[in-house]
């Protein structure tokens, strides 16, 4: 494509769907990059560090470009939409809190409700993209604040991914990185001969 | 093994719908969900004909949709999954005769003539059947916004109308071509996903209120229009945007159906 992808599109397209999970990500990486002052990540200059593996998450990857594989998102298994962006340049990171909803909204509710429903009758197919547009516009176009809360903390970056060798386990045979292997009489054993 | 393969019969004639199926949810209004142990999903409008266990065989039977009484409109979509065309190259577009930018392949067109409106001037342009498509092309060198429509008169009256990017980053809007009724944007051309769009419907050059105005997209799953609008004192209404892909704006006023075809880059 010859125009650059707008970050709700680079959502879209990682994420595969529109879900109201994702764009709640997508406020986050949006609110985060503005708040910082920071572009998409090219080289680990921007860290994530979340707490839950819900679909948001995909939206931090896509649009800050904190990824799994680079290694500068890190997944701490909360079950909390919580999100702290940091970037090293600025040695500034901010942690964003999704607000506690007691009671969600009536339309959220009923479009869960739908979506669980494996097979929709003609009148429910179309309630269900309704609803969606009407969430989605409520996700992206309601104030910030009335959504999450943030605060700038002190974070101790940790060092850039490593690139360690790689050794070959003894039992298998399929290489390993070196510092998940155990060593034994045998030599380099993988954790998955263990 | 306890999973099946299932089959359709259709018109007395059986063929494979889905292999190695481990889960069957019989829904309301006759359809019927499926799922493969490869994780393929699909729902079907039938009914159960027969299953045979020992051979791990089920067999459903068609359900033919009965036909709905539903208007027939036509519309203009690219001949491009790129949004735009690029100075130099061909603008070409296809028109389909439907409903829901569903094509009814049955339908005939009735001597459509295609208009590019330069200027607020119409002027004709080439359209032709390439192998059972209607293709709108114009072959001159253009660069920015071309406004293209095309007329189907008979017992209804149809038009379609779209605006084509050609270039990059075109931003003038639209001006009315001046037809019996029409759809046009409201404030821009460009359109994104996740900001909301806004159109004006005219009759004769004069804003219509409280006119319907259907909107689908692409990949709706709805076989009717997901979206109903009305327009306001000003003939206008707006829509969030909720889908990749392009959208289809459908209005219709006595014997007359016009559509706009918002093209999206994405």
């Amino acid at each position: 494509m010859c125009k650059n992808m707008p970050p709700l599109e680079l959502a879209i397209q990682f994420h595969g769907h529109i879900c109201p999970g994702l764009l709640m990500g997508i406020r986050v990486a949006e609110f985060a990059q503005k708040h910082l002052n920071v572009s998409q990540d090219y080289d680990e200059e921007l860290l994530a560090v979340v707490e839950t593996n819900s679909c948001g998450v995909d939206a931090i990857q896509a649009i800050l470009g904190c990824t799994f594989g680079k290694g500068n998102l890190i997944f701490n298994d909360y079950g909390k939409n919580v999100y702290t962006i940091a970037s090293r340049d600025k040695n500034r990171a901010v942690r964003i809190a999704q607000k506690f909803k007691e009671k969600p909204e009536p339309d959220s509710m009923r479009y869960r409700q739908l979506s669980r429903k494996v097979v929709l009758t003609d009148e429910e197919t179309i309630e269900r993209e309704n609803l969606l547009g009407i969430i989605f516009e409520r996700i992206m176009s309601s104030p910030f604040e009335e959504l999450f809360t943030w605060q700038e903390i002190e974070f101790g970056f940790p060092q850039k991914a490593q690139i360690y060798p790689t050794v070959q386990c003894a039992l298998c045979g399929e290489g390993v990185m070196e510092p998940r292997a155990v060593k034994n009489e045998k030599g380099y054993i993988c954790l998955t001969c263990i | 093994m306890c999973e099946a393969n299932v089959y359709i019969d259709r018109s007395g004639q059986e063929e494979l719908l889905m292999e190695g199926v481990d889960r069957i949810i019989p829904g309301e209004d006759h359809s019927i969900f499926l799922e493969n142990i490869f994780g393929e999903r699909r729902v079907i409008r039938a009914r159960i004909k027969e299953m045979e266990l020992v051979h791990h065989r089920i067999i459903l039977e068609e359900i033919k949709e009965a036909p709905t009484k539903r208007h027939l409109e036509i519309w203009l979509e690219p001949n491009t999954k790129h949004g735009h065309f690029h100075p130099g190259e061909e603008v070409c577009l296809e028109l389909y005769k439907g409903y829901n930018m569903r094509s009814d392949k049955e339908s005939e067109f009735s001597n459509p003539q295609a208009f590019w409106v330069n200027n607020g001037v119409a002027e004709e342009i080439g359209i032709h059947d390439y192998h059972g498509t209607m293709k709108v092309s114009l072959t001159r060198e253009i660069d920015g916004m071309v406004h293209l429509y095309v007329r189907e008169a008979g017992e209804q009256e149809h038009y379609a109308a779209t605006l084509v990017e050609v270039g990059h980053h075109q931003h003038h809007g639209m001006k009315p071509a001046g037809l019996p009724l029409e759809i046009i944007p409201s404030d821009h051309s460009h359109a994104r996903l996740g900001e909301s769009y806004a159109i004006q419907v005219l009759k004769a050059g004069r804003p219509l209120a409280g006119a319907e105005v259907r909107v689908t997209y692409s990949s709706t799953q709805s076989r009717d229009y997901p979206h109903r609008l009305t327009t306001d004192e000003e003939g206008r209404a707006k829509l969030f945007l909720t889908s990749r892909g392009n959208y289809l704006f459908s209005v219709s006023d006595n014997n007359i159906i016009s559509t706009f075809t918002l093209i999206k880059s994405f």
